[in-house]
């Protein structure tokens, strides 16, 4: 009789390991702090991690920190609601009708990679230089990749389940509320994380004309004065921005899909 | 003999090991870069070019376009290029601040008597009756960015007229003359030749002049990296020699017109090949005139106007209060006017 066949199964299923991001990001600021301390690296290329820290203390300490998130946060949120908003309509209307997938296809793919910082000064002309520009842009950044990621979740709605429900003859809007936008809120959520990253990204992009305050306002000072402190402190405050954002998200999948089990 | 691959990498390797030798000998005369945009404040480098001042002093010299001054100054303290000239910016101090550059000179100032730099309102203000500078009070003044000269210019205005502004960051001078002309900003100032180009176009209007509210400002220095002050203090004093004959040859020419017509013609020939080369001569010579302004003379600095400059940034909280003019200025290679 030939040996028992060894088990081959197992791996390639990600756990979760506590603590293991927080030491990757220790270890690289302690790393940082130990070479601007000893002057490995000069104080013209990165800036000590500890400075930084009294600079994000003194400008929370001073208040200035809520002068610059609110407005910034504002921004996020208005921008990112109205393309989120459309794109998921948009997105929905090219799953379902042919027409609409015929007619706004190519058009979104003509815009998606227009680079939208282009087109700031023409915004600045279409909605003048004070919040409604900065709104524009960044809905017209999140809207075009929330549309292809809902057209696409749409799409990979598994067909047997509508077939299933078209033979217990349930209408066609109930088919498209129970069965289709359950079955796309997975890639709908994941997409979402993309364009709220964009939203941040083109933060900065908006606060270039015309901004007195605002995160993305304080880095470009910062860059233009060449102060690396501000600069990594407004930079942190992004990245707090971007993992605060992925986390919320992460929450409402949980909440929105239970029902995968 | 064939063609084998051992023969041919002995050759290619041979070949490269030439190069490596020939190398030294070309590189041994030290080039000088010389930063340098494309603005008649910036003549004095482009006569000593021209005029062979760099070759005559036994200098190897380059000079080397930017589009703005910030990253002219970033590319200083890279050690990319030797010497320039812009406006004491923020960014200039924080660099000095951090040990990387010096400035050593001065370049164009502001000064009775020559056309200067001029307060600008866009036409939509104008037509709303702001036909003085202290009737701006509330309204939108256009900045590139905090602490670039025009947020200097506009809060020392402010400051003399005892009135507040809105500074409005707009990243480049570009989206700011968009920005005028389409009345989205009220209130700018700028260079005699860009501020006269607009208002004959009507799309803006000039209502004062920057010197009345800072008479003598030093708007542009010469500077250096930190190492070419100590390491290569020669070569320094040689660049300033130079840069001074330049700058004398472009007084005498346009500032103070002592040389005559013939004279102003071929310095205007001069300049036009570097700025508005787009431009035929007959339409960039015009701008080219009303753009020369004085620069100082022996590359003299302002050290009254550049303590003013420098108290206003740590008051505005741009930044740091420790920093003292010291750290900033090195004074050993140019004289210091009273």
């Amino acid at each position: 009789m030939a040996d028992p066949v060894p088990f081959r199964g197992g791996g390639f299923a990600p756990k979760a390991k506590r603590g293991i991001g927080a030491a990757v990001f220790i270890a690289l600021i302690a790393l940082v702090e130990w070479g601007t301390a000893t002057g490995v690296i000069s104080s013209l290329t990165l800036p000590r991690p500890s400075d930084v820290l009294a600079e994000f203390v003194s400008l929370y300490q001073s208040g200035r920190l809520w002068d610059h998130l609110l407005p910034s946060l504002s921004r996020l949120a208005v921008g990112a609601a109205f393309g989120v908003t459309a794109g998921v309509l948009i997105g929905f209307a090219i799953g379902l009708f042919s027409y609409a997938r015929a007619g706004l296809v190519p058009l979104v793919a003509a815009i998606f990679p227009i680079p939208k910082i282009a087109l700031l000064p023409l915004f600045v002309i279409w909605f003048g230089i004070d919040e409604a520009s900065k709104y524009a842009l960044i809905a017209f950044g999140t809207f075009t990749p929330t549309v292809v990621a809902t057209y696409g979740a749409v799409d990979n709605v598994d067909r047997t389940l509508i077939r299933m429900g078209q033979s217990f003859g349930l209408s066609w809007f109930s088919i498209v509320r129970k069965i289709v936008l359950p079955g796309a809120m997975p890639g709908i959520l994941s997409g979402l994380r993309i364009s709220l990253a964009i939203a941040i990204i083109l933060l900065v992009a908006a606060e270039m004309l015309g901004a007195q305050t605002g995160v993305g306002a304080y880095i470009l000072e910062a860059g233009s004065l060449y102060d690396l402190e501000r600069l990594f402190a407004g930079v942190a405050i992004l990245s707090v921005l971007g993992v605060s954002v992925s986390f919320v998200i992460g929450r409402v999948e949980r909440r929105l899909l239970r029902w995968r089990g | 003999m064939t063609i084998t691959r051992r023969r041919t990498l002995a050759l290619m390797g041979g070949t490269v090991a030439a190069g490596a030798l020939a190398a030294p000998a070309i590189a041994s005369g030290t080039k000088t870069v010389v930063g340098a945009l494309r603005l008649t404040s910036h003549a004095a480098s482009f006569v000593a070019e021209q005029r062979g001042y760099f070759t005559d002093a036994g200098m190897d010299a380059e000079l080397r376009f930017f589009d703005a001054a910030q990253p002219m100054a970033v590319a200083i303290a890279s050690g990319d290029v030797d010497f320039g000239i812009t406006a004491m910016t923020g960014a200039l101090i924080s660099l000095a601040d951090k040990g990387a550059v010096r400035v050593i000179g001065g370049a164009l100032q502001e000064e009775p008597g020559v056309d200067g730099q001029k307060i600008l309102v866009s036409d939509a203000a104008f037509q709303n009756g702001i036909t003085e500078p202290a009737m701006l009070a509330g309204k939108k003044w256009a900045v590139t960015q905090a602490g670039s000269s025009f947020h200097y210019m506009g809060s020392k205005m402010a400051q003399g007229e005892g009135i507040e502004l809105q500074f409005t960051p707009l990243q480049k001078v570009g989206a700011i003359i968009g920005a005028m002309k389409s009345g989205q900003v009220d209130g700018w100032a700028i260079v005699p030749h860009i501020a006269k180009a607009l208002a004959g176009s009507g799309a803006v209007h000039m209502i004062g002049d920057v010197a009345d509210y800072l008479p003598n400002y030093q708007v542009t220095t010469v500077f250096t990296s930190a190492r070419n002050t100590t390491d290569e203090a020669a070569k320094t004093r040689d660049f300033m020699a130079v840069f001074a004959k330049g700058v004398a040859d472009f007084n005498a020419a346009l500032v103070d017109k002592t040389q005559g017509e013939q004279a102003r013609d071929d310095m205007v020939r001069l300049i036009h090949n570097y700025v508005y080369t787009d431009r035929p001569y007959e339409a960039a010579a015009p701008s080219i005139l009303n753009g020369a302004m004085r620069l100082n003379g022996d590359g003299a600095l302002n050290m009254a106007s550049l303590r003013d400059q420098l108290a206003w940034f740590q008051a505005e909280d741009l930044v740091d209060d420790a920093i003292t003019l010291d750290t900033i200025v090195n004074t050993d290679f140019a004289p210091q006017m009273s």
